[in-house]
């Protein structure tokens, strides 16, 4: 039998592919990283048909590629050298939704936009970054690190227990999902640590090179009773981010965040493009956006509480910040984000990164807060070597924690049909992230060529993972080209 | 017993005649002994020897070159921060290197950005008054403020103080290790920058490496430097207070208060537990086992008998004491809210608040320092699993049962062995119980019933800390991943070909098993022969 | 022994089978509370453990060296002796071990001592050597036993009979006569009539310490019988090791209690405390001065009163009859701290480490002697704090205390200023 028998048994058929239209909707994503286009498309539905599917592939020493969400930013499923492309989309189904302990069980091809509606139907909501696409994967973006606009839970990251398929083909549970039986046990998986190893800081940020995760657990929270989205214009970044030091240890608050006018129009413009380009204009450099909300007891009192907090430190001690209900000459604009931050984008509206030209790069790194000010400047000098108008570039600060450090990203715009723009913006990439970690920005998810930049600075940590990968991926079959593999 | 000559030279050459030694007297300083975990039994027993030499390294460098040299000249060693983990912190072979690490206590705090980082020596106390200086504060993990805050991290970690953050797994950030084999992972942004501020990986996260759950005791490397979390407190200073023993820390009432609830039963108290996560407030929460009140109460180890032998199975069958705490981490007006919610919680269940001290003996600054083994002068938590509430109570209930047929060797508990509490904002819940007897009797019974949990988790199917070096990793191995044993041994074998770290760990309690001759007869699991 | 007959005589090593092999390493010996824990500095209280580092010199490592040395495991050697003796015995561990499991570490390593001399490997040379002074001429300086009485001066007015006999001490009588002048011009001022021993010898602390207890047993009942032939009500000294060896130590060897040695034993801090409160001293003259007070250890943590006891070690290591462990609770913490208070002019900040968290001067109980490098280390890690805390002098209730930390501070040329108590106490009456 050939390979290509093989999986259509596994998978059957109808979950086969290698039609050559079919491979090159794989071989490529929204990144600038390159083409690479698969030998085989196969859907699975069950853990046991990936199980299987692994097996052939270590068999045969072909690569797998996993991918679970339709739509991709970072190319970390364009496969390197060939293989098979595991597309687990038809696993999607919402496992449990546990009220008691606050928890989602959900299989990898689950949508944002699903979990986010069923989830809703019971009270809950569940941690985002900003406005991810609804077609990606909730799994898989927490499971890559994304990070959240929400900073106030001590506890941080949502990801608990896992499924994995090994690159050798086991089925293996994480944490406390690893109990006989699971999930028919008193254990509910809510713990993601052992047993043994931290296995599950193995799969994160792995891009798919460490095994196949089919389902996971994640927290969710409640739906907040009531909100306030609360804005203040930023003409001095440095001076804000003071006040956000100052008043995110004291707990206040759900989601916070600073976004430049170029991506704050692009996310909240209605009208195409001249929204965009007004609100660009007018929208002040930067604004911070903090929502304050109230839980499920005595809400108006904590919404009253938290104000008292942030009337008496702007009135001590920061003066200049402006925090309002409103954003000034923005009428609405609060009734506008508070959608937008507590739901994954609209299915129906074209992705507000590729709205405004089709295409859009985004460079994202973990930082100290007070450093964010100077990297946009590198940024804007770097952009301003390649005649890139600054205007186009998009930016956003997600505090973390506590404002103990945070997420610095920028959205490069650009013509994804003009070859033009895409060399320009490609090497505009390849310079800006070179000099933005020279100065200390920290790539802790080194997608493409990232990857290189990062290992080769880092090869003590490379060495490392390579003696680890080994153990798990002994013939190198988890998306090989991946990373430092 | 000792290194060889050849290695000891080369060894003295790194880090100076003053600082190590193969003198049976020095040695005989290490030996293990009663340990705060698993004080006076079986394993410490059979398993444990005195060093054949100790060292005592200043800098990462130091460690490296080390651990180098005993790859050379097929030196076992141990990595050693405080030896308070007990038996297991100690050497398991004869002629081993015992790395003594105390003199590695540097220290720098960023309260900014909400890190400390710390070398092998500087212990949870200092950690926690350094920063609360400066307006943070840090789980004191349940091992105690006197533990290696680098050692507990990675071993346990956890408390009531626990209830916003959980496991100390979220903790970690950058962090430097030194493999078996001597070369150095720095890990975290430490990986790429002199600045371990933060933790997450380079793509995967090789802190996996550190622990599981609970941690590897040494067997897969040291770690040398780690940078914690702190996490933002309040301003107002918790005064310490008493002369010794009756040292507590008096609270500012109306920035940090502990309140008492007598409840009406076990399930009201997760309720409560669950009402208080729905509603976002708190800073802890947890069930206080009646004889916590007990140790509070008594002056000395007779006392504590006294009162403890007056209680029974009626009296603890209705005895459920909740135990809150409160801290206005951003204002009084947030601690006043709080304080209005959960008084309406407890009303709506049916509990009433007690008189409560304004202070703190405990869980700030000292945690299980102040009495666990004032009474029997050993304990052991023979399991203790972070996972749900849900859980959580079964579990303890479950165990109540079984430690019945091991009492005595045990202290009688009158069916109440353990408590529980709430994590991650009602994320997760926590149950441990510990158990005590009397370390100058026959202990074969507790060693027992120490494997007999083990068992009963994989029966039962509950999840438990006590995995990889804890319990026979043949026996918990196929029980739990499944084969989660294979990847650690495989892992260990990639990284330590030699079986130089630690040795036996992880597989010493499988040793323990083998050779002990109470043990065996409880073996009923496969095993290939042990190296 | 670990269960059945058990008592707190220290001439029996297995009296403390149990104390030495409970020792669980939970550090809090070495460790300040972690309560009144500072931060990264000044974290310790064992001087022993912090300055020769391996685990061997703190408590923990010298628990199970002892019960090797009880069990026949553990051959005398110099570094068996340097771990015995290389150590203040300041009581630290004994109070940070009571604090969770309430082991006899003091007296544990008090036995130990007892034990290497009679196994005939104690004390160290230099002990011997004093132990001969004190036999010919005692005093423990060798000094000629006539001039013991040399401190007096004309001004001072000595009872032929009285309540209160002032025991000198040998450090008073010999090289720090301004402790034993200041001391009686207080009591003098004070309207306190005073009388002297008629033959002072010396208080045998160090010969106790070392582990000589058949003659420091000799000294003590010479000593106690001279006291209680004077009609003394109240011994008084002003010397913190004398304090303790009075009130503990004496008690302790002749197997009696402290209240049956029939006189109280008080030190002159809490005279003088007292006097204030009730006015019958005032402090009046102003002493301008930022100083800090430094915790004597034998008149703080180690100075709870002695009560011989023995018993029944039975399950889970309970005793009976009950017994009130001293946990150096109940040591004089408050009241210098009462005196320099009131004294007008003072500015009293405190030593990091304070109370029963002090960290000894490195002098006492036979450590001068044996080890002076080691002695003079920990008084350099005392005048350290002392600065750090912003102190132009630190006070002392000991001449022990106060003549380490003088070398120390002399020879490494610091103008921290060192007293005694008593100075300042007179210069506050007199001026």
């Amino acid at each position: 039998m050939t390979v290509k028998s093989k999986l259509r048994e596994i998978v059957g058929p109808d979950n086969f592919s290698d039609d050559p239209e079919v491979l090159d909707k794989y071989s490529k994503d929204f990144s600038l990283v390159p083409a690479g286009v698969p030998n085989y498309v196969v859907k699975p539905k069950t853990v046991e048909e990936v199980q299987k599917i692994i097996q052939l592939a270590n068999k045969n020493r072909l690569p797998v590629v996993p991918t679970s969400s339709m739509v991709h930013f970072n190319g970390a499923a364009i496969p390197k050298q060939g293989g098979i492309i595991a597309d687990l989309t038809r696993m999607n189904r919402i496992l449990e939704i546990d009220e008691f302990n606050r928890r989602v069980r959900m299989e990898v091809g689950v949508t944002w936009e699903k979990a986010a509606r069923e989830l809703a139907k019971k009270g809950f909501r569940l941690m985002m970054p900003l406005a991810p696409h609804p077609m990606r994967s909730a799994v898989i973006d927490h499971l890559e690190r994304e990070v959240i606009t929400n900073t106030v839970y001590d506890y941080g990251e949502p990801l608990q227990s896992m499924e994995v398929v090994w690159p050798t083909g086991e089925i293996f549970r994480t944490g406390s999902a690893s109990v006989a039986g699971y999930p028919d046990s008193p254990s509910k998986g809510a713990n993601p640590s052992g047993p043994g190893l931290d296995f599950y800081r193995l799969l994160q940020g792995a891009q798919g090179t460490m095994g196949i995760v089919t389902w996971a657990n994640l927290k969710i929270e409640y739906m907040t009773t009531v909100d306030r989205v609360l804005f203040a214009p930023v003409d001095d970044l440095d001076y804000t981010i003071d006040f956000l030091h100052r008043i995110l240890k004291l707990r206040i608050g759900q989601e916070c965040l600073l976004l430049d006018n170029t991506d704050l129009a692009a996310l909240v413009s209605e009208n195409w493009p001249d929204d965009f380009e007004e609100l660009r204009a007018t929208l002040p450099p930067w604004t911070l956006i903090l929502v304050i909300s109230g839980m499920a007891r005595r809400p108006e009192e904590k919404l009253k509480y938290e104000e008292n907090m942030l009337k008496d430190i702007i009135k001590n001690e920061f003066s200049e910040i402006q925090l309002d209900n409103n954003l000034p000459g923005f009428p609405g604009m609060g009734r506008k984000l508070l959608p937008l931050l507590r739901q994954p984008w609209p299915k129906k509206t074209p992705y507000w990164k590729n709205r405004y030209l089709g295409g859009c790069q985004s460079i994202f790194f973990i930082t100290r807060p007070g450093m964010a000010p100077q990297f946009t400047d590198m940024m804007e000098e770097v952009a301003a070597q390649y005649g890139y108008p600054v205007d186009d570039i998009g930016g956003y600060i997600q505090p973390i924690e506590h404002n103990r450090a945070c997420q610095m990203q920028f959205d490069i715009f650009y013509d994804p049909d003009s070859e033009v723009d895409v060399e320009l913006v490609r090497s505009l990439y390849r310079d800006a992230i070179s000099v933005l970690a020279s100065q200390g920005a920290l790539f802790t998810r080194p997608y493409g060529e990232l990857a290189d930049l990062v290992y080769e600075s880092a090869t003590g940590y490379a060495t490392a993972l390579r003696r680890v990968k080994k153990v798990f991926d002994p013939n190198n079959i988890m998306n090989p080209g991946t990373l430092c593999y | 017993m000792a290194i060889s000559k050849e290695a000891y030279k080369v060894l003295e050459a790194i880090v100076g005649d003053e600082y190590i030694s193969s003198d049976p007297v020095v040695c005989e300083g290490y030996r293990s002994g009663p340990g705060g975990y698993e004080a006076g039994l079986g394993y410490e027993r059979v398993m444990t020897k005195v060093p054949g030499c100790v060292i005592l390294p200043l800098t990462t460098e130091e460690v490296q070159k080390i651990v180098k040299v005993c790859n050379r000249y097929k030196v076992p060693y141990v990595p050693y921060s405080t030896g308070w983990y007990g038996p297991r912190s100690h050497c398991h072979v004869d002629d081993e290197l015992l790395i003594d690490l105390k003199r590695m206590d540097d220290f720098e705090i960023d309260e900014k950005h909400l890190y400390a980082v710390v070398g092998s020596g500087v212990i949870y106390s200092q950690l926690q008054e350094e920063a609360m200086k400066r307006g943070c504060y840090i789980i004191v993990g349940g091992g105690g403020s006197q533990c290696s805050a680098i050692a507990n991290m990675l071993g346990d970690g956890w408390s009531p103080l626990s209830y916003r953050i959980g496991l100390p797994h979220r903790r970690i950030l950058g962090t430097e290790l030194v493999l078996p084999d001597g070369e150095l992972v720095k890990m975290g942004s430490l990986a790429l920058q002199d600045d371990p501020f933060w933790g997450d990986g380079l793509g995967p996260d090789l802190r996996g490496l550190l622990r599981g759950f609970t941690g590897l005791r040494g067997c897969l490397g040291i770690v040398t430097k780690m940078a914690i979390k702190l996490l933002p407190f309040q301003p107002e200073k918790l005064e310490p207070t008493g002369i010794s023993p009756h040292t507590s820390l008096q609270l500012p009432v109306n920035r940090v208060k502990w309140i008492n609830f007598t409840m009406p039963s076990k399930e009201s108290m997760k309720k409560a537990m669950f009402e208080m996560a729905r509603a976002e407030i708190g800073a802890g929460a947890t069930k206080v086992p009646i004889f916590w009140r007990a140790i509070a109460k008594a002056s000395c180890k007779e006392e504590y008998w006294d009162i403890w032998s007056k209680e029974s199975e009626e009296t603890i069958k209705d005895f459920h004491l909740l135990r809150v705490l409160l801290v206005g981490f951003g204002s009084e007006e947030q601690m006043e809210y709080e304080e209005r919610v959960l008084n309406d919680i407890i009303t709506e269940i049916g509990g009433e608040a007690r008189r409560t001290r304004p202070s703190d003996e405990s869980w700030f600054k000292n945690a299980d320092s102040a009495g666990m083994w004032l009474m029997c002068g050993g304990y052991v938590s023979v399991d203790y699993v972070i996972e749900t509430l849900e859980h959580a109570l079964p579990h303890g209930e479950n165990y109540a049962e079984l430690k019945k047929k091991f009492t005595p060797p045990l202290m009688p508990d009158y069916g109440d062995p353990g408590w529980f509490q709430s994590f991650e904002l009602g994320h997760q819940g926590y149950s441990e119980f510990l158990v005590y007897w009397d370390p100058d009797e026959n202990t074969d019974g507790v060693d027992q019933f120490y494997l007999e949990t083990s068992k009963e988790n994989i029966r039962k199917r509950f999840y438990t800390s006590l995995l990889g070096p804890h319990q026979p990793l043949y026996l918990t191995g196929p029980a739990y991943g499944p084969n989660y044993h294979k990847w650690m041994l495989a892992v260990k074998d990639e990284f330590d070909p030699n079986f130089l770290s630690h040795p036996p760990v992880p597989l010493a309690h499988d040793e323990f098993v083998e050779r002990a001759e109470w043990m065996r007869p409880m073996k009923d699991w496969k095993s290939p022969k042990l190296p | 022994m670990l269960k059945g007959k058990v008592s707190l005589d220290v001439t029996n090593l297995d009296n403390f089978e149990y104390d030495m092999s409970k020792c669980i390493k939970c550090k809090g010996c070495y460790w300040v509370d972690h309560i009144y824990m500072p931060g990264v500095n000044f974290s310790t209280r064992c001087p022993s453990a912090t300055r020769y580092i391996f685990d061997s010199y703190g408590a923990y490592g010298k628990m199970r060296i002892g019960l090797a040395m009880l069990e026949g495991r553990m051959e005398y050697s110099d570094e068996l002796l340097k771990t015995l003796y290389a150590c203040t015995l300041c009581g630290a561990c004994d109070v940070g071990c009571k604090r969770n499991l309430d082991l006899e570490i003091e007296l544990s390593l008090e036995a130990l001592r007892i034990k290497a001399v009679k196994d005939g490997k104690g004390p160290m040379p230099a002990h011997k050597k004093v132990a001969k002074k004190i036999t010919e001429k005692h005093n423990r300086f060798g000094s000629p036993h006539q001039n013991r009485n040399k401190w007096l001066t004309k001004d001072i007015k000595v009872a032929a009979k009285a309540d209160v006999l002032y025991f000198v001490g040998c450090s008073a009588a010999y090289t720090n006569p301004e402790i034993a002048r200041a001391t009686a011009k207080i009591l003098n001022a004070a309207g306190t009539p005073f009388m002297l021993m008629p033959d002072e010898w010396c208080c045998g602390n160090m010969l106790y310490s070392v582990g000589m207890i058949d003659e420091a047993r000799e000294l003590a009942r010479r000593n106690l019988e001279a006291v209680r032939k004077s009609g003394a009500k109240t011994l008084l000294v002003s010397c913190a090791e004398g304090y303790r060896t009075w009130k503990v130590d004496y008690p302790k060897m002749l197997d009696i209690s402290t209240d049956d040695l029939g006189f109280k034993v008080v030190h002159l801090t809490e005279l003088v405390d007292e006097l204030i409160k009730q006015e019958a001293l005032k402090l009046t003259k102003p002493v301008d001065m930022r100083l800090t007070y430094h915790d004597s250890c034998s008149l703080s943590r180690l100075s709870d009163p002695w009560t011989p006891w023995k018993g029944e070690r039975g399950k889970w290591g309970m005793v009976s009859p009950g017994l009130e462990r001293r946990r150096g609770t109940g040591g004089i913490y408050q009241q210098p701290r009462d005196i320099l208070n009131a004294i007008p002019g003072v500015e009293l900040v405190e030593m990091i480490r304070m109370k029963e968290n002090a960290f000894c001067c490195g002098a006492g109980r036979g450590t001068q002697e044996a080890f002076p490098d080691f002695a003079a280390w920990a008084a350099e890690q005392r005048l350290f704090e002392a600065k750090t805390v912003g102190a132009e002098a630190i006070v002392a209730t000991c001449p022990w205390c106060k003549d380490n930390f003088a070398r120390v501070a002399r020879q490494n040329g610091e103008d921290l200023k060192i007293y005694d108590i008593s100075e300042l106490i007179l210069a506050s009456i007199e001026g």
